[in-house]
């Protein structure tokens, strides 16, 4: 386990979403592929976090609590893009019950018009 | 400082990115979107064994609460709310330049990841630094002064660290971080979650009853009368 192959992994993941949000027509199919890509970039930022080192423990400063802490930015980025990715689940379903509700269909092709 | 990785964790994360990557191929290909939705949990949940893997455990904790927990829910309820989703999410036309964005896009990150020459945990020299982050990290106090409680065996020369230090204990650590140096930024998230319910409401409440309804009763009322 390197960050090589962790990175890899986030890549191929982050690879099939985007697949998932050109290929698929049903507007549900492309935020669950909208939430693998949000699911590849966490990946690389808690890899990054584990892997190399934290720039402010390598400046050759006295080392305080907070270089130390900031060992561990990937992991607050991961937790905030987290937040905001259910926030954005919840809204788009909102969304797309709306569209239901307008036009019957949850397909993107009939999404095109927005009349009203 | 020398951060080893068993064996064993190695075989952990390639499991663990096995069981991601398959369900998610099948959250892209299945055409049956309710079985799309049970493998998207699948597939976040091996995202949370991930986390844990590279020790990450409140971000593996999280992930497993909000997403295997909540907006797997939450997908699950909006295939079986919508009726006509029963007959499959057809795959559109873009199914090839999908795969080609798809190809381009790892290609290019695959590409970046190995040429890239990443500086590793080994390049920090500064014995305190390397103490908190593999023996034990304990927080003091208002001022910067760190306390380091060592974990190491007495008198062995040479201890292979794997995961120790802030990276095990890392949830208290993440903790004062979120209230002393992303304070603001942790109050705006709340900020964007009441928006994202106020949101949600104003989209999902029943439309008004205004206009469309009320205007032609008094038409009827009229017609009524003059009958």
């Amino acid at each position: 386990m390197t960050i090589e192959n962790v990175l890899l992994v986030s890549a191929a993941l982050f690879a099939l979403g985007a697949y998932g949000v050109v290929s698929r027509r049903s507007l549900i199919t492309v935020i669950m592929s909208l939430e693998l890509m949000f699911n590849g970039v966490v990946i690389a930022a808690v890899a990054f976090s584990r892997f190399t080192p934290a720039a402010a423990l390598m400046s050759g400063d006295p080392v305080t609590a907070e270089a130390i802490r900031s060992a561990l930015t990937g992991h607050v980025f991961a937790i905030f893009v987290t937040a905001v990715a259910a926030g954005e689940a919840a809204l788009a379903f909102a969304l797309v019950f709306a569209m239901y509700r307008a036009a019957e269909s949850v397909e993107i092709t009939d999404a095109a018009e927005m009349k009203n | 400082m020398i951060m080893e990785v068993s064996a064993l964790t190695t075989i952990a994360f390639w499991a663990a990115s096995a069981m991601t990557l398959g369900f998610a191929a099948i959250v892209v290909t299945q055409r049956d979107v309710f079985r799309a939705a049970i493998a998207l949990a699948g597939s976040f949940l091996g995202v949370g064994i991930l986390y844990f893997v590279l020790s990450a455990e409140f971000v593996g904790v999280v992930q497993i609460l909000v997403y295997v927990g909540a907006i797997s829910v939450l997908m699950a309820f909006a295939v079986m709310f919508i009726q006509d989703i029963a007959s499959g999410s057809r795959p559109s036309q873009g199914r090839i330049v999908g795969a080609a964005v798809a190809v381009l896009i790892f290609a290019a990150l695959a590409f970046t990841a190995y040429n890239t020459n990443w500086s590793t945990m080994d390049e920090i020299t500064d014995p305190v630094a390397v103490a908190a982050l593999t023996e034990g990290y304990v927080e003091v106090g208002e001022d910067d002064n760190i306390t380091v409680v060592t974990t190491a065996p007495v008198g062995s020369t040479e201890v292979v660290i794997e995961n120790d230090g802030v990276f095990v204990d890392s949830t208290s650590a993440l903790g004062v971080s979120l209230i002393r140096e992303y304070m603001l930024a942790f109050e705006i998230i709340g900020l964007l979650m009441v928006a994202t319910l106020i949101g949600g409401l104003m989209l999902m409440r029943d439309p008004p009853k205004g206009r469309d309804e009320q205007e032609p009763e008094p038409e009827a009322e009229i017609g009524g009368a003059s009958v």
